[in-house]
Formats: C-alpha cells, structure tokens, sequence
C-alpha cells in the first residue's frame, strides 16, 4: 500500500516514463495485430495456391498414407492438419463455421453432411459427380449417400468398409471352433468357448463408448430390418416400443459373454486380448485390421452376424468415409481440385495399399484383385447383402449418438433396469429431435 | 493496518493520479473489458436462448433452466459437483497443511520431499488424467498390486464402474493440486512468529493448542487465498474428468463443466450450454461471497 502512493508523490523516473512508453507501443502493437487479424485474415488466406485439409485420421498408419498422398500433390500446396477423432467432432461446427474455414474437411457421408449442407456450410461439389467428373462413375448408393436435400452432391466418397465379427483363424483352430452360420451356433459357439475360460467377445467402451451401438445396429438390423432400423433413428419409432425392447432382450443374452474388462477398454485396447487369445471375437469396423500385429493381420477372418430373424432382408453396415468442403473458404476451386485428387483411382489405390487399414475402394476403377483376402471377401460382404446402413451416428446425428452411448452403456452394466433405461432413452432421444 | 493513515492520502491523491497511470489503468480495463467481461456477459443473454451455434439464437426465456431442472444428467453433475468441491477441497486443503506442518520443521530431505509432492503440479491436467488412467487399468498397477498383497476382492474397474469412478479421479485430482496447496501453506507458515509458539510452549500449551489457538489465526490470510483458489479450481475442474471418464460410465461422472462442455461442443446446444454456465458463475459467487462476508464478520 505505501508503495502505491508514492507513485503518485513524486516525479515520475526516467525508468519508469520509459516503461511506461513501452507498454503503451506495446498496447498499440497488440491493437494494430487485432486490427490486421480481423481485416487481413480473409485476404491473407485469398491469395489464391493454398489450401487446407482438416482431417480426423488417427491411426498411424492411414495417417502416413493420407500424408504421401498429399506430399504428392502436384496443385496448390496443402496444409494438413490432422486432429484427434473426437476433439475433430466436437469442432467440427465451429471449423465449418469460420469465416476463414479450411477448405477441404474429412468425414462422414450420409445424415451427418447432410445436415450440415442444410445449414448451407458445405461447398456444392456437384461438378465433380458430372460429366467427367472424378466421381460420375460411383454407385448409385454413394451418389444418394452424398446428395443433399436439395439433390446438390456435397460429399466426395473415398473409402468405406464394413462392419462384422472378426476373429483370428489359428485362435478358432487351437479351440476347435468353428465360424457360425445360424444364431444358436453363435449361442452355442459362445457358450462353448465361455466353457473353456475364453472370453467369447470383447468390446472397448470406455473412452469410445458409440461402440456399444455396434451390436444394437445390428441386432436392431437382425430382429426389425434396416427400414425399421432406419425409421427408428429418425425418430419415427420410440426408443421403449416393444420392438426395440426385442432387441434389448437379445442384447441381454449376451451380456454375460463379453469380456469382463469391456467397459474399462477403448475400442483398440479391445483388439489386445483377441490378439492374445484370451478373447475370442470382436464385432467392429474392418478399421481394427491396424489394431493388430502386422504378423497377425493375415491371420484375421470375419463373418457376418448370423440371421435372427428370417423374414427380414439382411442388412450390414458399411460406413462410408470422405472429405466435403466448406462453403465459408476462400479457395473453393481449389478445394474442388484437392477432392479430384484425393477421389481419383490411383490416389484410392495408393492410400488403400498403404493405410493397412481394410479399407474398400468407392472408384470402381480401382483394381482390387491386388488387395488382400480379407478385403475380398469384404468386398463380397457388401455386394450380396440387401440393404447397407452406416453406423449409429452417421444414420442419426452426434447428438442422439451421445444419448444412444448414455442408454446402451448403463443397460451393458444393469442390464435388469432395462425398462426404465429404454424409457429415459427415449425421453433424451425426444429431447434432441425438438431441439 | 496502514488502511486508516492512508485513506485521507488516498482520496487527495486521486486527483493527482498522472494521466500515464489512468492510461496504464484503462487500456488493460478496456482490453479485459472486451476479451473477458463482454462474453462472460454475453453467456447470460445466451442462456436464455436455444442456438445451435449456426442459424439465428432464438430466445425461449427461462425454459433452459425449467429443462435443466428436469434433467437427470444435470442433477447427477449437480451432485457430483457438490462431492467433488467437498472432496477436493476437503483433501487437498487437509491433506496439504499436514504436508506444510510436517514439512516445515528442518530435516534430512526436507527439501527433496517438498520438490516431489510438489512435482506433479508441474504436469498438466490432461497429461495427470491419462498417467492415472494407465495406473486404473484392469490389468495396471493398482489392481496388480492388490492382487500382490491377496486382495484380490478389492479390484475394481476403477474407472468403468461407477461406484468407484468419481472417488478414482478424486484421488487422481488431490494427488496433483496437493503439493500446491502444501506450498501455499509453508508460505503461510514461514511469515508466522515462532517466538509466539515458544511462549505458548514455556506457558504449557499441548502441541495441538499451539497448532489451533497459535499458529491456525496466524495463518488466516493464507486460509482466505486457499479457500477462494480451492473453491474455484473444484469448480472449473475440467481437463482430468475429460481426459479419464468423459463424464462416463453413462454420465455418472459428470460435472457441471464436463456436462457443460458436452452439451456445447458435442452436441451443439449452446443455449443450453450457457445456462449451465450461468450456473456455475451462481455457485462460485455465492460461495466465494458467503465465505468473504463470514470472514469480514469475524474480523469485525
């Protein structure tokens, strides 16, 4: 306190007018970079050569993949920035909704562009899809996968793949199992294996808890079919009707079949007692071929979740990954460009062989006789199947997601309170669809 | 002390403030005034509104509050929260000034001891968050060790089982924020009059009266920082729920922040966001307020 005053009792020192100056040429400065920051920041990024590729990869090996392919780009020059999965979805609004957005931005095909095409945050990439435009030759389910609304393309394609029972071939063989092709084999398998102190499957919910969702896709898909399935995430059919409440006593009868440390592991962590046989299968996206040791990738087999209910069509999931680009960017023919790029057959070619990832062409260019079994018989997955939906999420929204993880993560761990669970789903479910 | 010889001075002195200084005093007001008070602000206006951060905010009055209310995720955060500001506070304010007495007096490695309490305040939250979530592992060290020592029925899915869950990053928490505290207090205890405690001593006072009746009122400028830093950082406690549960398993360890972030940023109901925001503010006001007119009271 005395100190304060006798600042104001005497003459200021030279010391301190010089201190004093440099502050206020500091404030000035900072004014000035605020200034530059607001005016400057569009005609910064308008000089036209540049462009940025947000994206959400995050194993390492797809990571080093996408890096080659943009390092040989021969158009602008890029700037990648790969961002954690779920920190890239929390900011993905607010990516979009910068004035100075990046241009090009991985993600999801399906409901999830499409609702952020209806806030009009997304480039129209129809050009692409026309003529000879590197996308014109795509199915028509991906054409429908990324059309909007309003029937504008918003969405570029590049990979998808699929989602089912993996298992390792030489594990099955030591326990003299066999893969089943009804579903009280798959009861009988679990309960054999459960028999001999192996853990029939194994799950990753605690930092991923949408993994849950994986098997009430498709028990959902088994019992009520993919139109029920897809009407139910659009809020058509409540979350407590006696047909969801099918499913969850379906859910129920595995509960006591799945590793013990489930809610404990992350969706990796998950593959790591597969990989030591202690565990014995893992319904999940052919994304965890690069969970496993490189010398046990070739070791990797699947099928599908056996019939249920056999007057419904059989349906898989196969979600479907690519970039869209923001409307708010500066450089939007150069985003289209980096698109063409990233789409066109070889760009699919090289990433696909280079990810490790079991990755699945959209070009139907791409010459797939080179990929490995696994991904072959993906491949055939896919073609025979009736229907194709994406996953939890990508057919609804995040924010029903979060209150599907909410419902399914608790009824995993009380699975007796399962009426009421459905109940409060339904009443959060209610809430996100008004809001 | 120097507050009544001084106020006549003061008030003579304002009009002779030089302009340089009012400068000093406005420029960063004006800058706070911006960056800070001016969105603080605007998260008031923003409760009462539904925006999703994209098309126009569209006002709704109270409804916010009324479904926050209503709002089982809330109410859990809500408690939590209230656990949490006791537990946190309660142990690490505990915790540290056992620390601080037992640390104080001279000895072989004092220092060392001090350094390594105070160390991981030197790590970040985050970087606590996912060191304790290798520790809570199914098959880490602390289910490994009780499975050493034949306690095999004490391990736990630290993190995944809900009974369990919040206590496990409680811990987590004080393990960090306690070495600060600890350092809080050795100041206090350095700029205490050990004369005093010698006479409390010759006079016959037990150790623990000259801890009370001597050294504690001695300490109450610090009590007031620890208290206000203690209430504040159990109340913005984030990083280290975000990086161990998420507010998982299904929302049990929730806090106001976590649910708040959540709701903002994954779900993009910013609205509603805010509200819990405006909540937050509420709770730390009224308990910073409460206990500074407590304190006043009893200076009087």
């Amino acid at each position: 306190m005395s100190k304060r005053t006798t600042i104001s009792e005497r003459a200021l020192t030279r010391r301190e007018l010089i201190a004093g100056g440099m502050t206020l040429g500091a404030a000035s400065l900072l004014a000035a970079c605020v200034g530059t920051t607001t005016g400057g920041g569009g005609g910064g990024a308008a000089t036209t050569g540049a462009v940025t590729l947000q994206n959400s990869v995050q194993d390492a090996e797809p990571k080093a993949a996408l890096e080659a392919l943009v390092k040989a780009y021969q158009g602008d020059e890029v700037t990648l920035n790969s961002v954690a999965t779920e920190q890239f979805r929390a900011q993905l609004t607010n990516y979009l909704r910068s004035g100075d957005a990046p241009e090009v931005l991985s993600w999801y095909a399906g409901s999830v562009a499409r609702s952020y095409a209806d806030e009009g945050l997304l480039l129209d990439v129809s050009p692409l899809w026309q003529g000879d435009g590197v996308c014109a030759g795509y199915s028509d389910a991906l054409r429908g996968l990324s059309t909007d609304a309003a029937g504008k393309q918003i969405f570029v394609p590049t990979s998808y793949y699929w989602w089912s029972v993996f298992y390792k071939k030489s594990a099955f063989e030591k326990w003299g199992v066999e893969a089943p092709t009804s579903w009280d084999e798959f009861h009988a398998l679990c309960e054999n294996l459960s028999g001999q102190g192996i853990a029939p499957l194994t799950n990753g919910l605690s930092s991923t808890p949408w993994m849950a969702s994986g098997w009430f896709d498709y028990l959902n898909l088994r019992v009520n079919g993919a139109q029920y399935h897809r009407e139910l995430l659009a809020g058509e059919h409540a979350f407590n009707d006696p047909e969801v409440v099918a499913v969850m006593e379906e859910y129920k009868r595995l509960i006591p079949y799945f590793d013990k440390n489930a809610a404990s592991y992350t969706a990796q962590d998950a593959a790591t007692p597969v990989a030591q046989d202690k565990s014995a299968m893992y319904l999940v996206g052919a994304f965890v071929t690069s969970y496993f040791p490189e010398d046990q990738r070739d070791d990797l087999d699947f099928f599908s979740v056996p019939v249920i209910n056999d007057s419904v069509p059989i349906a898989e999931e196969a979600p479907t990954d690519g970039y869209f680009a923001a409307a708010n960017s500066d450089n939007h023919q150069g985003a289209l460009d980096l698109l063409s790029y990233l789409a066109s057959t070889q760009s699919q070619q090289q990433y696909i062989e280079q990810s490790g990832s079991a990755n699945l062409p959209t070009s139907p260019d791409v010459d797939t006789s080179g990929l490995s079994p696994l991904v072959q018989k993906g491949i055939e997955l896919l073609n025979n199947t009736e229907e194709i939906t994406q996953f939890f999420n990508r057919d609804s929204s995040d924010a029903l997601q979060a209150t599907a993880d909410t419902a399914l993560t608790k009824f995993l761990a009380v699975p007796d309170s399962m009426k009421s669970i459905l109940d409060e789903w339904q009443t959060a479910a209610e809430g996100v669809f008004a809001s | 002390m120097s507050a009544q010889t001084s106020a006549p001075r003061r008030r003579s002195g304002l009009a002779r403030v030089p302009l340089l200084v009012w400068v000093f005093l406005l420029v960063p007001f004006a800058i706070e005034l911006f960056w800070v008070f001016w969105p603080a602000a605007n998260s008031f206006s923003l409760s009462l509104t539904r925006w999703d951060g994209i098309t126009p905010a569209e006002p709704i009055g109270l409804q916010n509050f009324r479904d926050l209310a209503a709002d089982p995720i809330f109410l859990t955060a809500l408690r939590n929260n209230v656990i949490w500001v006791f537990g946190f506070g309660g142990l690490s304010v505990v915790g540290g000034l056992v620390l601080a007495v037992t640390l104080n007096k001279p000895g072989p490695l004092v220092g060392l001891y001090r350094s390594a309490i105070y160390l991981p305040m030197v790590v970040s939250l985050a970087v606590s968050g996912l060191f304790w979530r290798v520790m809570y592992a199914p098959d880490g060290p602390i289910n490994g060790t009780l499975g050493l020592l034949g306690l095999e029925s004490l391990e736990r899915q630290w993190l995944a089982d809900p009974a369990v869950a919040l206590g496990a990053v409680l811990i987590a928490a004080v393990w960090r924020q306690v070495g600060y505290i600890m350092v809080l207090y050795l100041a206090g205890l350095k700029g205490t009059d050990p004369t005093l405690e010698e006479a409390a001593a010759v006079d016959g006072a037990s150790a623990w009266q000259r801890f009370w009746r001597i050294v504690m009122p001695q300490l109450r400028g610090v009590n007031t920082v620890v208290f206000a830093v203690t209430v504040i950082d159990s109340l913005r406690t984030f990083d280290i729920v975000w990086a161990m549960t998420r507010g998982g398993p299904y929302n049990e360890t929730q806090l106001l922040s976590t649910y708040m972030f959540q709701q903002a940023f994954t779900t993009g109901n910013l609205g509603y966001a805010s509200a819990i925001a405006v909540v937050i503010f509420a709770l730390a006001i009224g308990f910073i307020i409460t206990y500074l007119a407590r304190q006043a009271r009893t200076e009087d």
